[in-house]
């Protein structure tokens, strides 16, 4: 029995981890070329696409949602206003400094 | 609509709806790339129209600029060996890209003239893309220009001070 037989939903999920693999693999190697503020995008889109892959199997975590919405908000401005997108990455960070301090996630 | 209002109306688009692109569509691009310049007539230029879904899925895969889910993939090639033969040296070091450049516009332009959005990416793995879509060994992906229709309005446009982009008869004047 294979992974698919076992798990109806692992085919697709195998296509999945291929999707996020050859993302973060092909953006890390184009790094060395692309314009350094490329990065910070790269980085957040790599976990927005790990979260996604994580939702797509259950698992999903609402402090790590409330830190994403600053970055969602202001993904859209990565390029153009990198010192806003700083902001928001700042701003996202202190929502999982508090979670850090409040000792969440609780076991 | 006029070439004109067709170059101010084309933006970027990132996100798509799930609707096929129209065959019209389609020969039209193909139409554009046939009519399209090429230095020296050297025509050292090569385009894979992908429409696939799994193979799209797969170019993204390895294309980490390619937003969204596109309905069709235009790779944009180039021959070395074909611009050096065929163009000379110029055509191998530069006009080759430049013909590209201009097709891409051609492709795009005629899109959006025809009511569907497009993008232009240049952050994919090259030898990636080349294996997907079968290159031969001295054709190159230089530029990949997804197409569809877009399902969200565009960001706003920035750009610079029309003086820092346009001089008349001498730079800065």
């Amino acid at each position: 029995m294979n992974a698919t037989e076992a798990n109806p939903g692992a085919g697709d999920m195998g296509e999945r981890m291929l999707d996020f693999a050859a993302y973060v693999l092909t953006s890390a190697r184009a790094l060395y070329r692309e314009p350094q503020s490329y990065g910070p995008m790269r980085l957040a889109d790599t976990l927005e696409k790990g979260l996604e892959l994580l939702q797509s199997a259950g698992i999903r975590d609402e402090t790590v949602e409330q830190a994403m919405a600053a970055v969602r908000e202001s993904r859209p401005v990565a390029m153009t206003d990198p010192d806003g997108f700083a902001e928001a990455l700042d701003r996202a960070i202190a929502v999982l400094v508090q979670a850090t301090l409040e000792g969440k996630p609780k076991a | 609509m006029d070439v004109l209002e067709t170059i101010k109306a084309r933006r970027s688009a990132r996100s798509f709806t799930d609707q096929r692109l129209d065959r019209h569509i389609v020969e039209a691009i193909e139409e554009a790339i046939l009519h399209s310049p090429s230095a020296s007539n050297a025509q050292e230029s090569h385009f894979v129209i992908v429409q696939d879904e799994v193979r799209i899925r797969h170019i993204k895969r390895f294309a980490q600029g390619l937003s969204g889910q596109p309905a069709a993939v235009v790779v944009l090639c180039s021959n070395h060996q074909e611009a050096l033969a065929r163009g000379g040296a110029d055509s191998a070091d530069t006009l080759r890209f430049i013909n590209l450049g201009v097709a891409a516009s051609a492709i795009m332009l005629t899109a959006q003239s025809l009511g569907a959005s497009s993008c232009p990416v240049r952050s994919f793995h090259a030898p990636s893309i080349a294996a997907i879509t079968g290159l031969p060994e001295e054709v190159k992906p230089e530029l990949l220009i997804s197409l569809g229709y877009a399902d969200k309005p565009p960001r706003p446009k920035t750009s610079k001070p029309p003086k820092e982009m346009i001089s008349f008869e001498r730079y800065g004047s």
